[in-house]
């Protein structure tokens, strides 16, 4: 008669899984219920009304609900884009000085330590029309002679957002590409000089497929952590001025707590959760082919 | 000759491309942090003075002297949330680090079925946005009465920091050989002491800055925390920010006095941490 | 095809120096072998050759071109590389393939190119495969053959067998000296295994610190070493160096017997003069296991301390003078530790160097 014992793995991730569980399954499940009632926080006995899908449904006939996830998605895309590439450079850029270079390392890490929320008010009092630097550094040097209104209007106000969130965010990618570029042996890169290649030939060919790993990961870590940014947008304009610069966070929690649908609030959450864990999946997946391309592979 | 002095020239000129490009970033990377520095020492007036103020007239530390005061400036508790985050923020680390300890060391180490999925879904739950989160955390926390207290944020933020420290410490574990373990093991140790006496010491490192950075998430964390606090006995810093606006004016120079405040343990933080971190990240996710 | 032109080459990183002015010829088809201990400074000018390495001073040429400051892809020259250095993420065919398409030549010259060096390195069954599904002896021969295919002017081998086991690297040697037979080129090889450098070498640039000891033939260093280092370097076991000083026409050792002066150098040594007695274990042996001597030789006692028996010959480890001395035995027979026994010494294959410049006596 043996009692039964977990194997040693299962005891070791108990309470991760357990923690998980109470602090984000179960709300999930009960965010996943709500979302099939017409909840309102200030009346509790909705919660055992069932709807089926109609906060679905609303929400897919919703203009404005399109209207954030459409900005949401472009804004993701182009941020992302462009934080990679900038990422890639001035990783590059860095790994080629000799001199110094730790310092500089360290002053690329600057944004990482900035929480989301002082980005957000970071870059509100810069972008401010009256007193921002932006602008007063524009008028100081003569390049414009009225206050731009930065926040204001709905174009410029989604530039100043990605400006922000680009600026909190570029150095991750920065990091973590140059970690990669850390990592590419030097013998293949010194080969393909031997073997004619031209300084773009060689990071096409050599460096670009030995870092591309480690641009999938940033990927995967940003996709992650991508609702970063409602703290910034949130901040700055908080979907303002008049939700032209909504993104489907903002949407949720203006729906969730100042018009208290709880309800509906969940039913968009979870087509944010299904969103984000969309882009992660996607970049792992790229990121293990990426793997077995070099060989690296399990 | 001609064709050696062509590339030396070109050679040239690349490297102050280079030089000038280089140097242009990163003055984009810290105009904005140093502005805010710099204005936390500025009276409001000069900083709202229209035309602006390029040199500034005075820096004094008023802005910090009213921060601390008794009743801060707006009446805005400084030194009440920055202990709440203080609380909140380590007890969340230190408990963090204790689980993603084990779950990474459980990853690191075992072999069992299905590892690969559930390594996705511990990763995935990060993924969660945490504005979706707050909502229904909100109505658990409500109902089991742990909105607006140190308990419910520190659970949240430990649910929030595990599946990040279990991938970096898995990571930092799988660097150190499974050989050192088993020879200890052979020199008489119990796995147990064989953890702690010899992998464990190895691998500090990596723990130390996958902590630092679960300290630096909770520390930062504005989403969630908004929403879950409502007074000063538990408001964090990030939440206590917005105490500084008000409906249509912005405290500018209290508030980055606080900026200011928040980022000086965390840079000191990053820097201690910064090449483990970059090491932890880049295992974890390469050598899988 | 080219030769290859060194001209007072300096290397400096900041106020370090690692390669002090080296001048050298290399002679077009010349298989010269740069070799030295680790940190002789043989592979930076291997890479200095390459452009890999920017020069800190001097002149080098291939053909008639001044290089000093052309990048790799000018320079018409291949490389082969410690680590091979083959691209993980291409197959075999892509690695072979790729300089030529970098250069936009044809497909079709590029096939043929491709399929003849997988010819000469007998690679046509692996052309598909990754690196990675290749093992150690196959991913040298892709390396040698991405060298190959481009008919460069220069050869550059950069410790290329160090990585491989040693029935291996005997079999590639072979290879590369058969290669260099067929693609005839000029290849300039470095090594730290002075094996290599015997049995590959047209030439031998022996280096120390950044600067060449010697440079010849591989029986010319061999049999007349410029100095002490060449002679230790330079065949195994390491020659046997004895202190002694000229008095008469006998070298006394310090603290063992008196020896003859050779002959080749009597009349070139003064009296009193401070010299070092070398001689190699061929040339010590014992009595009754002796090759015949041509000329004079000296006899002594030595108590063997250990042996290593080898088969055809047996080493004998003793000691002379407080020295370690190694021996050889033909036709041997056991010997046991301790065993005293009589030593012929072959004086007309002895070199004699100065004491104080450690340079041979000539």
């Amino acid at each position: 008669m043996s009692r039964f014992r977990p194997p040693p793995w299962l005891v070791l991730l108990l309470p991760a899984i357990i923690i998980l569980t109470a602090v984000v399954m179960i709300p999930l499940l009960l965010s996943l219920y709500s979302s099939f009632t017409p909840y309102r926080l200030t009346r509790p006995e909705t919660l055992y009304k069932w709807i089926g899908t109609f906060n679905y449904e609303k929400a897919m006939k919703s203009a404005h609900f399109w209207a954030a996830f459409g900005r949401t998605i472009l804004l993701l895309t182009i941020a992302l884009n462009l934080e990679m590439l900038m990422g890639l450079g001035l990783a590059l850029l860095v790994n080629k000085v000799t001199y110094g270079q730790r310092a500089l390392r360290t002053v690329m890490m600057f944004p990482m330590m900035f929480s989301p929320i002082l980005v957000g008010f970071q870059f509100k009092f810069i972008f401010n029309d009256n007193v921002g630097l932006v602008n007063n550094a524009l008028q100081s040097l003569g390049l414009s002679n009225v206050a731009i209104p930065w926040l204001v209007d709905g174009q410029l106000a989604f530039t100043a957002i990605l400006v922000a969130e680009m600026w909190s965010s570029t150095s991750v990618f920065a990091i973590l590409i140059l970690a990669g570029l850390f990592a590419v042996p030097r013998d293949p890169i010194e080969a393909a000089k031997v073997d004619g290649c031209t300084p773009w030939q060689s990071f096409r060919h050599i460096t670009l497929p030995y870092i591309m790993p480690f641009i999938y990961i940033a990927l995967a870590i940003r996709s992650l952590d991508v609702a970063r940014a409602y703290d910034i947008v949130q901040i700055m304009t908080n979907g303002g001025p008049a939700r032209r610069t909504e993104l489907l966070w903002t949407l949720i929690g203006r729906t969730g707590y100042v018009d208290a649908k709880m309800g509906y609030a969940n039913a968009m959450g979870y087509i944010s959760i299904f969103l984000a864990i969309f882009f992660t999946i996607y970049f792992f997946r790229k990121l293990n082919a990426a793997r077995s391309e070099l060989g690296m592979a399990g | 000759m001609n064709e050696n002095l062509l590339h030396r020239i070109r050679g040239r000129l690349l490297k102050a491309l280079h030089f000038v490009t280089l140097f242009i970033a990163m003055a984009i990377i810290c105009v904005p942090g140093l502005w805010v520095v710099l204005n936390s020492f500025r009276p409001t007036v000069e900083i709202m003075a229209k035309p602006p103020v390029w040199v500034p007239g005075e820096l004094n530390l008023d802005n910090y002297r009213a921060m601390f005061g008794a009743v801060g400036e707006g009446g805005v508790p400084v030194l009440q949330y920055f202990t709440n985050s203080l609380i909140i923020s380590v007890t969340s680390t230190l408990i963090a680090i204790l689980v993603g300890m084990a779950g990474g060391y459980a990853f690191a180490r075992y072999r069992f079925k299905g590892k690969a999925s559930i390594f996705i879904g511990l990763m995935l739950t990060r993924a969660v946005p945490g504005v979706s989160l707050s909502l229904p955390l909100f109505i658990v926390m409500a109902k089991t009465g742990l909105i607006d207290t140190h308990i419910g944020l520190i659970l949240v933020y430990v649910a929030l920091n595990v599946p990040f420290t279990i991938w970096l410490i898995d990571g930092f574990f799988r660097q150190v050989p499974v050989e050192l373990a088993e020879a200890a093991e052979i020199d008489g140790c119990t796995r147990w002491q064989a953890f702690w006496k010899v992998e464990f010491p190895v691998a500090r490192a990596g723990v130390a800055s996958a902590g630092i950075f679960a300290f630096l998430t909770s520390w930062n964390e504005y989403a969630l925390a908004s929403q879950l606090t409502r007074s000063t006995f538990s408001k964090t810093m990030p939440v206590g920010l917005r105490d500084f606006t008000s409906e249509f004016t912005i405290n500018w120079g209290g508030m980055c006095a606080l900026a200011v405040l928040m980022i000086i343990p965390a840079l000191i933080l990053t820097f201690l941490v910064q090449k483990h971190l970059i090491a932890g990240l880049t295992f974890g996710g390469v050598k899988g | 095809m080219a030769q290859v032109h060194l001209q007072k080459v300096v290397k400096k990183y900041g106020s370090l120096q690692v390669v002090h002015g080296i001048d050298l010829e290399i002679a077009d088809n010349e298989f010269v072998v740069l070799v030295g201990p680790s940190g002789c400074g043989k592979s930076t000018t291997l890479r200095m050759i390459a452009g890999l390495e920017a020069i800190s001073g001097g002149e080098i040429k291939i053909g008639e071109r001044l290089v000093n400051d052309l990048p790799p892809r000018h320079r018409n020259i291949s490389m082969v590389f410690q680590n091979y250095a083959l691209y993980p993420h291409m197959t075999v065919r892509e690695n072979l393939g790729f300089s030529l398409k970098i250069a936009k030549r044809p497909q079709q010259e590029i096939d043929k190119a491709v399929d003849e060096a997988a010819q000469i390195l007998s690679l046509t069954e692996y052309m598909d495969r990754k690196p990675g599904a290749l093992s150690g002896g196959q991913r040298q021969r892709v390396a040698m053959g991405r060298a190959i295919v481009r008919h460069p002017e220069v050869f550059l081998f950069d410790e290329p067998l160090s990585n491989l086991d040693a029935k291996l690297r005997t079999q590639m040697r072979t290879e590369i000296k058969k290669l260099h037979q067929k693609v005839k080129s000029t290849i300039v090889y470095v090594t730290h295994d002075q094996v290599e450098a015997m049995t590959l070498a047209d030439r031998i640039v022996i280096m120390r610190d950044g600067y060449i000891e010697q440079v010849g033939t591989p029986l010319d260093v061999f049999e007349t070493p410029a100095n002490t280092f060449v002679a230790t370097f330079i065949g195994s076991p390491p020659m046997n160096l004895l202190h002694g000083r000229v008095t008469g026409n006998e070298i006394a050792i310090d603290g063992g017997p008196a020896i003859g002066v050779p002959e080749p150098f009597t009349g070139k040594v003064q009296e009193g003069q401070k010299v070092i007695l070398g001689f190699r274990a061929d040339n010590l042996m014992p009595y009754g296991h002796a090759m015949p001597m041509e000329s004079g030789c000296a006899e002594f006692d030595m108590t063997v301390n250990l042996s290593e028996p080898l088969g055809t010959e047996t080493l004998l480890f003793g000691s002379l003078a407080g020295k370690e001395v190694q021996a050889k035995m033909l036709n041997p027979r056991p010997v046991a530790d301790g065993e005293r026994l009589q030593f012929r010494l072959d004086l007309a294959r002895c070199h004699l160097f100065d004491a104080d410049s450690q340079q041979a006596l000539r």
